[in-house]
């Protein structure tokens, strides 16, 4: 049996740990119940830094050293895999996760350190790669959804894992193996809603994975049924994602009896009062269902005794109130009034909405199936059904211009929305990035593992895709939008027009490209819920 | 004595600090969101919302 190391690496470090990494998790426990020895090293949760590093990489003889995450956590992968390669030589160093799936071939260039990388999901995968090093094997290349390196220096990109079936075979995540009590439970507030606000034993569960929608800003990590295999003019494999008029989707989620009977066991174990459901998009699986996944799993929620007891006896939310209350994430047209109050009866406190623009011709153009009026229409059904919808706003869209700008801060004063919204980013695997890979690359000197160290949240500026705006012009603009400060983005639109020669009335935007129509997509689905 | 004034001589009149009513739990929320906003960090402040917009479901469904 392997003995195995998993190393979560640091993100989002200029925030909290906060989220146990689920995958990690998953892939641990099953590892367990196949009988590999396991040890986890939260570099994330506890931030020591390459001196606890080196005590835990000579803690043992590792046989895997495993590791994974999105794609920025990177600095924090290349860092960690340097010291491993250099303390372990003996270990095979294994890299998941969507950071090597979004650019297999480059992030092996970039990490020599690396032995094998697992392409998309894992939960096959990395199992077959235990089982062959427990038999003496190194031939990695035989099993599909990985990438190795071959004898004359070269990559080998082995046939595509399909995904799992049926998730409720999966085992419940191992959350023993991460520092709960230490560092992710005194972590547990999420300020989107007062409930959130209060929650002192939180954990995140993922119920689904996919989304019906080809958003052009969106990542799936190749477990969406979005990753697609194809050969170059070389006869080499490529891995690619969405491409314009080009999408592919899978629609997959655990049955509502796996979904509750997990959550009543970290109620039981752990005696959590929140869960985050850390799912792309509920509604769509919620629609693929013909509307009957979520509201019973609402129904066993409350049959399980999880309802929380501010919502049964029908009185405001406050420290004593027991019971596990909940979050997730909605879809402005997929939603409806009835399945809002159904979620909130058993306990939903806000749904994140990635409303992204009130501009009708912006979000004409991003592939999300939304509009201005839906954004409006499901903001109000979330409200009157008693949850929080969480507004989240994106500026620098290839065609925002200023006519977005003024329709956005129109739309927050009416709506009461308080955002400093995201900058539009292409992180790699969306569509964007595949359409704007050059652009991207001239902002960083020719230099993608720049752009890859330099990449976060989209809280900061990165490579700017704006047709019309430049970074500069749009870190003003945002903070002049946050209050509301109409006079001097006039005055800026008249020196913005004078200097690209667009007369007053005129649309104020350089953008030529046609407005496309949200793409028909292949969805398939793997596993049909019954409830 | 109240010490919300501070100068080298006593005022005529005291002035005294007005008691006051504790935040409720949604005041509580939207202050506490407000100074972490940003990032994934929004939220609606529920007193300034303006209802009664009348959604066009034609242009809902485009």
């Amino acid at each position: 049996m392997a003995k195995i190391l998993f190393i979560n690496p640091v993100v989002r470090e200029e925030d909290d740990p906060r989220h146990v990494p689920y995958g990690i998790a998953l892939l641990a426990a099953i590892a367990m119940r196949e009988g590999h020895l396991v040890q986890v090293y939260d570099e994330n949760a506890w931030r020591k830094g390459p001196q606890v590093l080196h005590s835990v990489f000579n803690a043992d003889r590792w046989d895997v050293i495993a590791i994974g995450g999105i794609t920025t956590a990177y600095g924090s992968i290349k860092n960690i895999v340097r010291q491993a390669r250099r303390e372990c030589p003996q270990a095979l160093i294994v890299l998941g996760g969507g950071v090597l799936t979004s650019l297999p071939r480059e992030m092996m260039g970039f990490l020599p350190e690396v032995d094998v990388g697992v392409v998309g999901e894992g939960f096959i995968t990395f199992p077959e790669i235990l089982a062959m090093l427990d038999a003496g094997g190194r031939d990695w290349a035989s099993i599909d959804g990985t990438i190795s390196r071959t004898a004359d220096g070269g990559l080998f990109i082995s046939g595509q894992r399909a995904l799992l079936e049926d998730l409720d075979t999966l085992p419940y995540p191992a959350w023993d193996l991460f520092p709960l009590e230490e560092v992710y439970f005194p972590n547990s507030q999420v300020l989107f809603s007062e409930e959130g606000m209060l929650a002192k034993r939180r954990l995140d569960i993922n119920m689904s994975y996919g989304c019906s929608l080809v958003c052009k800003y969106c990542y799936h990590l190749g477990i969406a049924g979005d990753m697609r295999y194809e050969t170059d003019a070389n006869e080499d494999i490529q891995v690619a994602f969405d491409q314009p008029k080009n999408y592919t989707r899978s629609i997959r989620y655990h049955s509502p009896e796996y979904v509750v009977g997990l959550v009543k066991y970290a109620r039981e174990k752990y005696n959590i009062d929140f869960v985050v459901f850390l799912d792309e998009n509920l509604m769509t699986m919620d629609q693929y269902s013909k509307r009957t996944w979520m509201s019973e799993i609402c129904r066993l929620w409350v049959e399980a005794g999880l309802q929380p007891t501010c919502l049964r006896d029908g009185i405001e939310h406050d420290e004593q109130c027991t019971g596990v209350h909940w979050s997730g994430t909605s879809h402005a047209t997929l939603c409806n009034p009835e399945i809002l109050k159904t979620m909130r009866n058993a306990g939903c406190s806000h749904l994140v909405y990635g409303y992204e623009s009130f501009a009708r011709h912006v979000m004409k153009t991003i592939g999300k199936g939304a509009t201005p009026q839906t954004n409006l229409r499901s903001f109000f059904w979330t409200l009157e059904a008693g949850i929080r919808p969480i507004p989240n706003q994106i500026i620098g869209f290839p065609n925002e211009d200023f006519a977005a700008i003024y329709d956005n801060m129109e739309a927050w004063k009416k709506l009461g929305i308080v955002v400093k919204p995201f900058f539009a980013t292409p992180y790699p695997g969306s569509e964007w990035f595949t359409v704007y890979r050059n652009r991207i690359l001239e902002q960083y000197d020719g230099d993608l593992e720049s752009y890859l160290l330099d990449l976060g949240d989209a809280t900061r500026i990165t490579a700017v895709i704006s047709h019309n705006f430049n970074a500069v012009e749009l870190l003003g603009l945002r903070e002049l939008m946050l209050n509301f400060d109409y006079k001097r983005i006039r005055a800026y639109e008249q020196y913005w027009r004078n200097n690209h020669g667009i007369k007053d009335g005129a649309p104020s935007t350089l953008y030529r490209e046609p407005v496309q129509e949200v793409a028909v997509t292949k969805i398939t689905q793997q596993k049909v819920a019954t409830g | 004595m109240s010490t919300l004034m501070k100068g080298n001589f006593t005022p005529a009149q005291a002035v005294e600090s007005a008691p006051q009513q504790a935040d409720s739990l949604e005041q509580r929320f939207e202050k506490e969101a407000l100074k972490k906003l940003g990032g994934s960090i929004a939220f609606v402040a529920k007193k300034k919302v303006l209802w009664g917009d009348e959604v066009d479901n034609q242009d809902a469904t485009e």
